[in-house]
Order: C-alpha cells, then structure tokens, then sequence
C-alpha cells in the first residue's frame, strides 16, 4: 500500500511530469568540453601552400588543397579544405602546419610550446664511475635532486641538472666528479696529448741521469708551465678553460718511460719479437736496435725479456706546484719500474 | 485525419532503433553503446535500441561496408517495416574515413546501396552528436514518411 502511495506522489512530482513532456539532457552532458578538439578550423589567409597537413594527414580523403581562381587583382590563394566526413580530428594538420600563425587550428596541442628545460652551459657534470667511491656527498649537496643512484652507480641527470658546480665542490675524490667541456672536445684531446708528449720528451733528454738512476731512488725535476703555456693557448684560446684542462690532465697524469742505451746494447734482438705492436726494429744501416714511440705502447714486456738488463723501464708522476720563485712549474718525479726489485728478489 | 495525427504523436515519441555495423573499427559503436549508459540516457527520449531490423524505425548504419556487408546491408535495409530511416554514424559509411586506402577492400559510402537520410561526422562522432542528430532528424523524419501516400 505504501509502495503504492508513493509512486501516486512521485508521478504527481512536476519534475517527472516534466521529464515526461519534455525530455531533456543537461547542458553540461550535452556541452562539448572547453578543450574538445572539434574539426580543424581553416584560416585561408595564413596559409602558404606547404602541404605539410596532407602529408600528415591519416585518413585518405579528410584535406585536400585547393587553389583559387585567378582574378584580374591577384593571384588564387591556396588553402587547404577540410572533408568532415573523412576527417578523424586527430590535430595532426595543425600540429604540423608551419605557418605563423597557423592555417589549422584544431584543439589547443599545438599551441603548447615544448618547455625549456635546459639551461644552456658549456659545461656537462658527469661521475666517472671508476673513482667514484659513492659516499654520495653529491647526493646531498645537489639543490635540484638532478643526482641519483642507478644501477649502483652515481648518475647525474642532465636534464635536471642546473650547471651550479656544488657536486664538483663538495666530491672528495679528485677527478671523481668531473665538469667536462663540451664545446672543444677535439682540442682539449689534442691539448692533452700535445702536454703529454712535450713532458715525456723532457724526462727522456735527461739519459744520463735515467741510466744514472738506482733503483729505491728517485729523480725530480720542475718544469715551467711558462713554457707550455703559449702552445696552449693555440688550442685554446680561453685560459681559463685551459688552465683548468692541464691542471685536470697533469694532477692525475702517469707517464712510463722506456730507454736504453745502444752501446751497451747486445743487439740478441729478443725483444723484437716479443713486441706486442712490433714498435722494436734491427737498423740494419746504423746497426742498432731502434724503437718506433708512435707505435710503442709503453708496456715493458721489452724490458722484461731483455737479458741483459739493457732496456730500462721508469715510472713519471707529475704535480702542479708553485716553487721558490713564485713560479708555476710541474713538478716530476721519475722512479725506476717496481719490477726490478721483484727481478732482483727472484734473483737472490 | 485524427488517425493521422494519434500516429504522429506515438511514432515521435517512440522510436526503435537497430544498430548495423557493417565492418568497421567498433569505435562509432562504443559510443552508441554510451548512449544508452545513465549519463546520456537514450531512453528517456523514447528511444529504444532493439538490435532488431524487423521493429526498427532508424537504422544506425555503422563502419566502411566490407565485402560481405554488400548484399546484407540491402537485405536488413528491406527487414525495416516502414516507416524508416537511415543514419550513417561516424565518418566510414561517408566516406570510408581511414579504411578508404589505395588498393583497401572497403565499399564505402554506404549510401551507394541503401538511401542514407542523415549523417553524422566524426571519428567517432561525441555521444552527444550522435544524440542530438537523431532527435534532430528522427522523429519528424519518421512521421512525414508514415503520411506519405505510396
């Protein structure tokens, strides 16, 4: 009975009765949405007859260019026409339409500009993962989170990254994290081999202090940056770039140096063929053993089958210092190779 | 002439509507599907979707006409008891939309073998398009064509 009473009083109800005459859906079901992408709207004016919105376009028949009639005034315009019936509204025209402004304009994609998320630095912050000892110091001291752990491995984000700096200061091992030089890469490498090369050539003029040299001794020698310094700079011309690159290079530079003196060299040639990259060679014109440095890979296996312990072997370490007379110079340190005291202890 | 009219009034205000796919991406239909949902609620017009030729009124003609879609589509179209009408839903009856490919095996528009008596752009066309064009052209459509002489 109630059940009945109340459906009397809800088709009595002038909401229902209206319902009933005069149906009607709500205008925000039946409203497009504000970011709809409707149909693409055509403005003829702007248009300059690329055809890149046909290219694009998915559906065969959806855009067609037209051209105008030529009239007495001007020349037809040419414009694209959209067919409705073919078109599927994916905004592909628009997005590609490189007119400015745009001939097509279907939905709001393509006025989003993409966002500037780079800042534009001749630096790029990257961890060499072979020093890194992952105290993730770095982690810390980053202000925009731009540094992760990936993998085990300290990762910088570039994306994130905001060029500041505070990694490289707050890193404890040197080198670990670096701050490469985008720009001149090719330089840099030949500013490297260009010092590496000239500070090998002065260890090797002094023979006679290496043959000299006893093992469990040491020899030290200053070097003025003064002289590097013009050669350098023909490389690179900003010195502040360059001076932190031969900084950067000579602190964690190790050179190797082989030398032997050819008088007092047996010429047994066994070291010719033990040469993994054959720089060793017999002269037969001058009747020496002569080594080719651009092939030599300053390995020491020469040293180590020489018989006669004529091959010399030594180990170069390197420091930037200033000396006595405010002087910037690189400081070298040369030892003979450890191996010999194995060879000697094998000996005894 | 009363007679007349009592028609009018209970072909406007019931409709019976069968949904034809005729070979397409089933985009248009889940759509239509959508319109019977209580968002957009299609029977609260008096239009009732019956998936049946033989009861229909509108015949809501979907996809590009695939080749076994050429005879049948005739053979539903002669099923509809008259008065009918014909809506094509999206843009593959038009024109066979992105189907309508060089060498592609469509045989698009649809209207090359039964009369098509509104359409409806779009792919798919919003719930709301397909809604209004229907009450737009369906039950005024329907009732003239009931008072046609034959």
């Amino acid at each position: 009975m109630s059940s009945l009473m109340w459906y009397i009083y809800d088709f009595a109800r002038k909401a229902w009765v209206d319902g009933f005459a005069n149906a009607k859906s709500k205008p925000e079901i039946v409203d497009m949405p504000s970011r709809f992408r409707n149909f693409p709207v055509v403005i003829k004016e702007n248009c300059i007859g690329c055809g890149a919105c046909t290219a694009s376009c998915p559906s065969p028949h959806a855009i067609k260019l037209v051209r105008d009639e030529d009239t007495e005034e001007e020349e037809g315009k040419t414009y694209p026409v959209i067919n409705q019936s073919s078109c599927i509204r994916c905004g592909f025209c628009a997005e590609v339409c490189p007119s400015e402004p745009k001939t097509l304009e279907c939905g709001e994609n393509h006025f989003i500009l993409p966002e500037f998320n780079i800042i534009p630095s001749s630096r790029q912050y990257v961890v060499d993962d072979f020093l890194c000892i992952r105290c993730k110091k770095c982690i810390k001291a980053c202000p925009v989170g731009a540094i992760s752990v990936v993998d085990d491995r300290i990762v910088v984000n570039q994306l994130k990254c905001i060029t500041c700096g505070d990694c490289v200061d707050v890193c404890k091992v040197n080198g670990a994290m670096k701050a490469v030089y985008l720009d001149n890469i090719q330089e840099q490498r030949k500013l490297i081999a260009f010092v590496v090369d000239t500070l090998e050539k002065f260890i090797e003029s002094h023979k006679d202090d290496l043959r000299a040299l006893e093992h469990n001794r040491l020899l030290q020698y200053e070097y003025p940056v003064s002289k590097l310094w013009n050669p350098i700079l023909e490389f690179i011309s900003d010195e502040e770039i360059a001076k932190e690159i031969l900084v950067n290079a000579v602190t964690r530079l190790k050179i190797r140096v082989i030398d032997w003196n050819s008088e007092e060299c047996k010429k047994c040639q066994l070291c010719i063929p033990d040469c993994p990259t054959k720089a060793i060679s017999f002269d037969e014109k001058t009747d020496t053993i002569v080594r080719n440095e651009d092939k030599c890979l300053r390995c020491s296996i020469c040293y180590q089958s020489c018989s006669f312990s004529v091959i010399k072997y030594f180990l170069a370490k390197f420091s930037m210092e200033v000396n006595d007379n405010n002087e910037e110079v690189i400081s070298i340190t040369v030892k003979t190779s450890p191996l010999i005291s194995h060879i000697e202890e094998a000996v005894q | 002439m009363v007679l007349n009219t009592v028609k009018d009034i209970v072909r406007k205000s019931s409709i019976h509507v069968c949904i034809v796919n005729c070979g397409g991406c089933n985009g248009c239909d889940v759509e239509l599907v959508a319109l019977l949902s209580p968002r957009y609620d299609l029977e609260q017009y008096g239009i009732y979707v019956h998936n049946n030729p033989r009861e229909a009124d509108v015949l809501l003609v979907t996809g590009a006409v695939t080749e076994q879609w050429v005879t049948n589509l005739k053979r539903i179209y002669d099923k509809a008891p008259e008065p009918k009408i014909v809506v094509a839903v999206g843009n593959c009856p038009q024109s066979g939309d992105v189907f309508a490919q060089e060498g592609g095996k469509v045989h698009a528009p649809v209207s090359n073998f039964i009369p098509v008596d509104a359409a409806i752009p779009g792919c798919p066309p919003r719930p709301t398009e397909i809604l209004s064009a229907i009450l737009a052209v369906g039950p005024d459509a329907i009732a003239q064509r009931g008072r046609e002489k034959k």
